[in-house]
């Protein structure tokens, strides 16, 4: 297969992949409205047979229906910005939205793991490139940070930045890890002029970008 | 007899709103939201059928029923999958699971195979039965 084409077979797969989480995430959100939905029918059935219904029973499922709507909508809010992450080569984009969209993409992956993903402190810094690829590398910077660590740990991203650099740290605390990334990343990240370090001050894997103002 | 069940599921609404369907139902109904809570539910309580989520953090639904299946061979697992895949739901039936249903599943589908669940652990009780005092009366030469 071609750089070309093994590079598009790789996105393909990153995004079956983290759709495959968010199918499968929304199918829970239904499970649990499905579950609601029937109790209420439960209850109205109950009723026409003379029982009461509780008030206060009634209220905590509507609350749940709407909590899980919720969730469901948040999660497809953020399938809906990665489809359109593709809509342009290069532009501009806010690294703590996409740092945060990255992050809640990964949230299901980590949890099965049994690890945390925090957003430490960010500050603001934007940059001009392809918003797809640069969630890519992000996600699967996590995916591979997350294969290093012991159970139960945090993997904490925050982002600095310099003079002309916006830096992007992943960094596992209380954990003496090396962290690293396969070539495959590291090609995509070359590609989109990301330059990937291990900072061995603070034992953090840093991505630096070019900043724009 | 009410039916006596465990759910695990790691979704916390979920437990509690389809728990409350199936004690309306008539069944006796704990819960487990953790592998290790499932466990020790498993230690002090004697089910009729388990009901297990495929995907759960820390230990998946597979390595579950492998666990319940060593402690207790003859327990009825049902297994509950958002995506109930041809491939998952094989190597499910080959570990012993006793069903394989997606979610969001028909409550009444889940409650024949509970009924289902409980009317074969009773055929497995009494044969276990019959089987020890075949033993006795073999060994005692009665």
């Amino acid at each position: 297969m071609s750089t070309s084409a093994s590079d598009n077979r790789a996105s393909a797969r990153f995004f079956g992949k983290v759709s495959a989480s968010v199918s499968h995430e929304i199918k829970n959100v239904f499970a649990v409205i499905n579950e609601a939905a029937g109790l209420i029918e439960d209850f109205t059935i109950m009723a026409e047979k003379g029982m009461p219904i509780e008030p206060k029973k009634l209220k905590r499922v509507a609350n749940s229906i709407q909590g899980q709507v919720q969730r469901g909508d948040a999660i497809v809010k953020n399938i809906n910005a990665l489809a359109h992450s593709t809509d342009e080569d290069a532009k501009k984009v806010d690294l703590i939205t996409v740092l945060e969209l990255t992050l809640s993409l990964a949230m299901r992956m980590a949890d099965m793991k049994q690890m945390k993903l925090e957003m430490g402190e960010c500050e603001s810094a934007s940059t001009v490139i392809d918003q797809f690829g640069l969630i890519q590398v992000l996600y699967k910077a996590i995916a591979q940070t997350l294969e290093l660590m012991a159970p139960s740990a945090t993997l904490i991203m925050s982002i600095t930045t310099d003079e002309t650099d916006a830096i992007i740290s992943y960094v596992v605390p209380d954990q003496d890890i090396a962290l690293k990334l396969d070539d495959a990343v590291l090609d995509l990240a070359q590609q989109l002029n990301i330059s990937i370090q291990n900072n061995t001050v603070n034992g953090s894997l840093d991505l630096r970008l070019k900043r724009v103002d | 007899m009410s039916e006596k069940v465990l759910l695990i599921d790691d979704e916390a609404e979920f437990l509690e709103n389809l728990s409350e369907r199936m004690s309306v139902r008539g069944m006796d109904v704990n819960t487990a939201e953790t592998p290790e809570s499932a466990v020790t539910a498993m230690d002090e309580n004697d089910y009729d059928a388990i009901v297990l989520d495929l995907q759960m953090p820390g230990m998946n639904g597979i390595e579950m029923l492998k666990l319940i299946k060593k402690t207790n061979p003859d327990m009825q697992v049902i297994l509950l999958s958002g995506q109930a895949t041809l491939e998952a739901g094989i190597q499910a039936m080959k570990l012993g699971a006793m069903d394989f249903m997606e979610k969001p599943a028909d409550i009444n589908a889940l409650t024949e195979r509970i009924k289902k669940a409980q009317a074969k652990k009773m055929v497995i009780v009494e044969k276990k039965a019959e089987n020890k005092v075949k033993e006795i009366l073999n060994t005692k030469g009665w």
